[in-house]
């Protein structure tokens, strides 16, 4: 599903020159999930903002679905964005004017879904993620785990082909954490390809290979082995 | 969704949109307030079915010296060459302005049963029968095409004719005297003009009535040298495309008669000027009550469209200001898939929303303080307005102008944000761009605000310059009223003199044929003493009886006044007229002969000082003055202060007991001078209300700059205080900024306001000079103004507990 090749981010200010990402190749298959772990500043974040094609990348390629989209326009990274992307945030980012509800349908509106589909589609994602008693609360009248239930269900209303999480639990106590990390893995188990990234070495091994940054660099692969 | 998300957004921001609404609100409802205006004045004269085709026969004159050039009057012959001969004109027609009473007569003679008569503002005419069909009359009684045909006919308004004979119905066929001596047949009934006309007569008499009285001044059949600004010619073209070939053919006439004999220059020449103009050129008079330049209306357009703009201003202001908070929505949504059109589109909506709230809010506030017009202008409190299409026409366009000014730029703004930057938890900080926009606006507000109150002082300061000018005569307590000019009135001259002269409290009673300063002008060519020929210059002749000059007090510089005479045998001349004569000594002049109209020969008595004949906005002319009891028409009564309304309660019983068929409109000579400068008023009104809006709403814009900005600070102002900084230093440092942009304006403002108000000055011949204190005093009044407005919040974030705002950061 996802392929880079040499991928580079460089940030230019008038006096610095900083690598965020330094000749990366990566390669995520459809319906892995795939962590990604380094130190603050080793290039995570901008690795997902570069595959989540909210950020253009320096120089290298980057291949979604086999079609190159790192030279893309800003209106054609929106549409392959809006078709197969979902994103989950640290901060959870719902919008504070919308409700629980219109915050899970917003992404439909984008991709055009009918009235009466959104409908369905909000109803049965905001039971399954038990929060339909809150439907019409803001954000800042729930938790932190709620509102990242909420922010869950809307990465994934859309039926996302892949999910990017950036530090899902890093806001949350362990009992929300965890409940974020099993709703991901249920998602993953149903299909839906993964990309994470975390600090906790706890929350990575949800996934199925873990990719240590350092620098800019991937610096080792590891696949996941679960003892049960 | 889109909206209940608006609403919400509102709700959460209630400073910055109660600021945006206000703002709009108020400069909205001025717009809407100013569009009423200057629709209403572009408005004058278009209901005329044959507006494009419709001219008046105006002329000018070589500048004879009394700056008099222009002129709509025609004379006597010159009205029936353009009748007879410009093959152009479809229908025409000679009129002569009248204000005259009319009078039911009482079948036993004596007191006349009804007495009306047309007021100042109120121009009846004297016309031919192709008048009625120009101006469109709609009958309600009578025979229309007949009724001005013949001679001693007149057509009344509905009005008049029910004021008359009780049903309008009665009134054909009736007779009325003009001022109760002349009787005419009423021929018709016609419905009042529309009030945005510039014809507002109550009643039209036959011209041909005119033919032969000399009391109204029927001027010679062959006289091309005479004529009275009252005796004008109106014409319908036969297609509105044949204005420049009639303009032509009106330019031949008189190429003989208007030539000089001594210089062999021609010395007037006639040409059109469209109905269209009628109401705008401030060279020609009008029948109706007023003339507005373009220009006043253009400038008034302006500041209207100037304080709209100082309302975009806030919005744009406050919106970028704000942009920061917005760019996790911006981010999230983008990242959801939202292009940067739909982007645009959503915020769009949202200040579609705000102004169509503050549109509403406007109409309701415009239709409120609608009264307030009559202090800026003419527009009638009757006159509808929210039922007239073209006012939601306009309400519309000013929703689509001032959503896309006040939109575009916040929202192209927005809409650029960058996902990956407005998503970082930095991003409030580092978003936040356009400061310079921000402030370019906020001075260019009140460079806006400062020149308007700038305006406000120096016209303010003019009319009172005006008000505290020495005229040259005395204008208080000088009560003044006009009498008739008919062979019937002059009779009753002396008894109504001695019957004022018994009141107690009259001091000196004086008759002439206009006070000391007046809108009128009378000039003539004229021959100085054993001169052989005629001087270059014209005088203005005013006609006075021998108690002008004690009830005006008037200073003489030499000889005496003139003597009572009830005909023309001597002549008092002034300061300039001696000047222009080319003579020093005032008393050169006493004793010489004055010759006027070709064979009148006027002793010069006496000399006085020059005074104002006319307003400040005039030099000073040369001035005769003589006496002659056929033009004496207006009454100057001198009053002591003691018991006014017993004293105005006996002038006029004195004047109802000699002339009991004349209606009485008396006024005070200061109201009357006062009037003169009523555009001037108003233009200080403009400006001063105006000025005072545009602070205003520069203010709330600037209290929500300095919300913004003492809210960005909050954790500098922590760390400051901690680092021992003091109240008044956190003060002083938030206010600084705020108070440089107003002083950097005032910089910019004041020579701009010099410039503009220096070029009004310039139009008063005699004016007030511009004191540098009035550009101290505005910097000190918008300073403190700016300070009283962002000091809340400077003292809000000075006194708040450092340690709360840095645990909040």
């Amino acid at each position: 599903m996802i392929k880079t090749v040499q991928l580079s981010k460089v940030y230019r200010t008038d006096e610095v020159e900083t690598t965020a990402l330094n000749s990366v190749d990566i390669e995520i298959k459809a319906g892995e999930f795939v962590s990604v772990m380094g130190p603050s500043g080793c290039g995570k974040s901008t690795l997902m903002n570069v595959l989540g094609m909210i950020d253009n990348p320096s120089a290298g390629e980057y291949f979604f679905n086999e079609q190159e989209v790192g030279k893309l326009s800003e209106r054609k990274r929106a549409d392959v964005r809006k078709n197969n992307l979902g994103f989950v945030f640290q901060s959870f980012n719902l919008i504070d004017e919308l409700t629980v509800y219109e915050n899970v349908e917003l992404p439909m509106l984008y991709t055009k879904v009918p009235a009466g589909e959104r409908k369905k589609r909000v109803e049965e994602l905001l039971e399954g993620m038990n929060i339909m008693h809150r439907k019409n609360h803001f954000p800042q009248q729930l938790s932190g785990g709620q509102q990242q239930r909420v922010a869950v269900a809307r990465a994934v209303v859309n039926k996302p082909k892949l999910i990017l999480a950036d530090e899902p639990t890093g806001n949350l106590d362990s009992a929300n954490g965890d409940e974020v990390m099993k709703i991901l893995a249920d998602l993953n188990a149903s299909g839906t390809t993964i990309l994470m990234v975390t600090h906790s070495q706890y929350c990575a091994e949800f996934g199925n290979r873990i990719i240590r940054m350092l620098d800019g660099k991937v610096v080792t692969e590891n696949v996941v082995k679960r003892y049960l | 969704m889109q909206f209940k998300f608006i609403f919400r957004s509102m709700l959460k921001n209630k400073v910055f949109s109660g600021i945006n609404i206000l703002g709009l609100t108020v400069g909205i409802a001025a717009v809407l307030l100013i569009y009423r205006v200057v629709s209403y004045e572009l408005s004058f004269n278009k209901n005329f079915k044959n507006y494009d085709s419709l001219v008046r026969v105006v002329g000018e004159s070589v500048d004879d010296g009394t700056g008099q050039g222009y002129s709509v009057c025609i004379p006597v012959p010159a009205g029936e060459v353009l009748r007879t001969n410009i093959t152009q004109f479809d229908k025409k027609s000679r009129v002569k302005e009248t204000w005259n009473s009319l009078t039911v007569p009482n079948p036993g003679g004596g007191t006349p049963l009804k007495k009306f008569n047309t007021t100042n503002d109120v121009t009846a005419f004297f016309a031919d029968p192709d008048f009625c069909e120009m101006l469109d009359f709609q009958w309600v009684s009578g025979d229309a095409a007949a009724s001005l045909a013949e001679p001693n006919t007149i057509v009344l308004t509905r009005d008049w004719a029910t004021k008359f004979f009780g049903k309008w119905e009665d009134a054909v066929g009736k007779t009325l005297l003009i001022d109760n001596i002349y009787p005419v047949t009423v021929k018709g009934v016609f419905e009042e003009m529309p009030v945005n006309c510039d014809f507002n007569f109550p009643f039209v008499i036959s011209y041909s009535t005119l033919k032969g009285k000399e009391d109204y001044f029927y001027l010679g059949d062959n006289d091309w040298d005479s004529c009275s600004s009252n005796n004008q010619v109106y014409a319908q073209l036969s297609d509105p495309t044949q204005l420049a070939a009639a303009d032509a053919a009106v330019r031949r006439v008189g190429e003989k008669e208007y030539v000089s004999k001594k210089t062999g220059q021609r010395m007037k020449t006639h040409y059109l000027q469209p109905i269209s103009e009628l109401h705008f050129n401030e060279n020609f008079n009008n029948s109706g009550t007023h003339i507005v330049p373009k220009s006043r209306l253009k400038l008034l357009s302006a500041i209207g469209l100037l304080i709209l703009a100082l309302a975009c201003f806030n919005f744009i202001n406050l919106a970028t200001a704000q942009a920061s908070l917005r760019a996790k929505e911006v981010g999230v949504r983008k990242t959801l898939g939202s292009g940067r059109g739909q982007l645009i589109g959503q915020f769009m909506s949202e200040t579609g929303v705000i102004v169509a709230i503050s549109l509403l809010l406007g109409v309701g506030i415009a239709n409120l303080a609608s009264p307030l017009l009559s202090f800026v202008s003419e527009v009638p409190r009757s006159l509808p307005f929210l039922s007239n299409p073209t006012v939601w026409a306009f309400l519309a366009l000013t929703g689509v102008v001032v959503t896309a000014l006040a939109g575009l730029y916040p929202s192209l703004t927005l809409a650029g944000f960058q996902p990956v930057k407005a998503l970082r938890s930095n991003a409030e900080k580092s978003l936040t761009g356009g400061a310079g926009l921000r402030k370019s606006l906020v001075v260019l507000q009140f460079v806006i605000a400062q020149c308007l109150i700038i305006g406000a002082i120096i016209t303010i300061l003019q009319l009172d310059y005006i008000r505290s000018q020495d005229l040259g005569f005395k204008k208080d307590l000088v009560y003044t009223f006009g009498f008739g000019s008919d062979s019937l009135s002059m009779l009753r001259q002396s008894a109504l003199r001695q019957t004022l002269a018994k009141v107690p409290t009259v001091e000196s009673v004086s008759f002439s044929s206009d006070q000391p300063s007046s809108t009128n002008t009378w000039s003539s060519d004229f021959r100085f003493a054993n001169r052989p020929e005629t001087e270059p210059f014209a005088t203005t002749l005013k006609f006075a009886d021998e108690n002008y000059q004690a009830t005006y007090s008037i200073k003489m510089l030499a000889g005496r006044w003139l003597a009572a005479s009830d005909t023309m045998r001597e002549a008092i001349i002034n300061k300039t007229m001696l000047k222009k004569l080319g003579l020093n000594d005032p008393n050169e002049a006493v004793d010489q002969v004055f010759h006027l109209w070709g064979s009148r020969e006027l002793r010069i008595v006496g000399v006085t000082d020059d005074f104002h004949t006319h307003s400040l906005r005039h030099e000073h002319m040369p001035l005769t003055l003589t006496n002659d009891k056929k033009f004496l028409w207006q009454a100057g009564v001198k009053i002591r202060p003691d018991n006014l309304p017993s004293t105005l309660a006996a002038i006029q019983a004195a004047f109802d007991e000699v002339m009991p068929e004349q209606v009485f409109e008396g006024q005070f000579l200061d109201e009357e001078i006062a009037k003169f400068y009523e555009d001037d008023r108003r233009l200080a009104a403009t400006c001063k209300g105006f000025g005072l809006l545009a602070v205003f709403i520069s203010c709330l814009g600037l209290f929500g700059l300095a919300t913004h900005a003492a809210s960005q600070r909050v954790k500098e102002i922590g760390v400051r205080k901690v680092l021992g900084a003091s109240t008044t230093g956190i003060i002083g440092l938030l206010s600084k900024d705020f108070l440089t942009l107003v002083v950097l304006s005032l910089v910019i403002a004041s020579p701009l306001a010099y410039w503009l108000m220096d070029k009004w000055l310039q139009d008063f011949e005699f004016h007030t000079k511009i004191h540098w204190w009035v550009f101290v005093l505005t910097g000190v009044l918008a300073l403190v103004v700016a300070f009283a407005t962002v000091s809340y919040q400077s003292v809000k974030a000075a006194l708040a507990n450092p340690v709360k705002s840095l645990r909040s950061e």
